[in-house]
C-alpha cells in the first residue's frame, strides 16, 4: 500500500553562499520518499533565482517561495 | 478516346496507385530522418544531448579552482553527470603537502618552484607574495563560501569524475603519488576528454 505518511523535514541553510544551499538542498532530498517536502531557509542573495532554476532542472516541484525578514524560505516537494 | 477515358484505363490506375504509394513512403523516411537526434551534421552520435558538464581544468590558481569547483559541485546537485580534467597548471594544483618522492634534477627544479598543496595556490590576479590569497579566504570564510578543500570533499561525495592529464604530469615531474586522494582518479589523455565530452550538453575550459 502507498504510505500516505510524508515527511516534512527542514534545513537551515543561513550563512552559506552558493553553491551550498543548493547542493545541501540536493543532498536533503536525495533519499526522500515521493510526496515528502522540505522547507529550506537560505541567506544567500542568489537563493530565489537558483532554487527555481534548480527545481525546474530536477523535477521538483516549489510549494512555496517567501521573503522573511534577513532570509528567504522555500518549500520544495519531491515528485 | 478522352481523359476520362485514359485515368480509367487498368494499367493507369495501377500506375498512379504505385506513384501514390512511394510518395508516401519518400514522405515517411524524410519525416524519421527530420526526428532522428543524430541527423544532419552532428558528427558525433548523440553530440550534446546528455546532462554532462565537462570542465578542463588548466589553470592551477586558487580563483580558478574556486570557480571550478562551485560549477562541478552545483552541476552535481543539479542532477548533472561532471566530469574535470586536470591539465597543465591544474595538475600542480592538486598537489599533497609534503610528499617526497623520486626525481630527477629538472623536476626537482619544478618541484620546488609549483605549488606544494592546495592551501599554497596563489591568485590569478592580486596574488601579492602570498598575501592575496590568504585574504580571499578570509573573506570567502567571512561570507560562508566553502574553501576549495571542502568543496573538494563535496566533490568526491556527489561523484564528480576526476581527470588527470598525464602528459602535463610528465612535462611537470608530477608524480602519481603527489596528488590528492580522489575515488577512481582517472590518468588520461585528450581522447578520453573529447570521447567524454562530445555527447555533453558543457563544456569549459577554465
Amino acid at each position: 500500500m502507498l504510505s500516505l505518511v510524508h515527511t516534512n523535514a527542514s534545513l537551515d541553510a543561513r550563512g552559506k553562499a552558493c553553491p551550498m544551499p543548493i547542493v545541501l538542498v540536493a543532498k536533503a532530498l536525495r533519499n526522500a520518499k515521493r510526496g515528502d517536502s522540505l522547507t529550506v531557509q537560505a541567506d544567500d542573495r542568489a537563493f530565489p533565482e537558483d532554487i527555481k532554476a534548480w527545481c525546474k532542472k530536477t523535477g521538483h516541484e516549489l510549494v512555496s517561495l517567501d521573503s522573511k525578514p534577513g532570509y528567504h524560505e522555500a518549500v520544495i516537494k519531491k515528485p | 478516346m478522352s481523359a476520362a477515358a485514359q485515368l480509367s484505363s487498368p494499367s493507369l490506375e495501377a500506375r498512379l496507385s504505385a506513384l501514390e504509394g512511394e510518395v508516401k513512403s519518400l514522405a515517411m523516411a524524410a519525416a524519421q530522418q527530420a526526428t532522428r537526434p543524430d541527423s544532419g551534421a552532428d558528427l558525433v552520435k548523440g553530440a550534446g544531448q546528455q546532462d554532462k558538464l565537462s570542465l578542463i581544468v588548466f589553470s592551477g590558481s586558487l580563483d580558478r579552482l574556486i570557480a571550478a569547483f562551485v560549477l562541478a559541485t552545483g552541476a552535481a546537485a543539479m542532477g548533472m553527470q561532471v566530469s574535470m580534467f586536470f591539465t597543465f597548471w591544474g595538475t600542480a594544483a592538486l598537489r599533497r603537502e609534503n610528499v617526497r618522492v623520486k626525481k630527477n634534477l629538472l623536476e626537482r627544479m619544478f618541484g620546488w618552484m609549483l605549488p606544494k598543496g592546495v592551501k599554497k595556490l596563489p591568485l590569478s590576479q592580486m596574488n601579492m607574495a602570498g598575501g592575496g590569497p590568504a585574504m580571499i579566504r578570509y573573506v570567502m570564510k567571512k561570507n560562508g563560501v566553502a574553501s576549495v578543500e571542502e568543496m573538494i570533499e563535496l566533490s568526491k561525495e556527489l561523484g564528480v569524475e576526476l581527470n588527470v592529464c598525464t602528459m602535463s604530469m610528465d612535462l611537470l615531474g608530477m608524480k602519481p603519488e603527489e596528488l590528492i586522494d580522489y575515488p577512481n582518479k582517472t590518468y588520461c589523455g585528450v581522447a578520453k576528454f573529447l570521447e567524454t565530452a562530445a555527447p555533453g550538453k558543457i563544456t569549459m575550459f577554465l
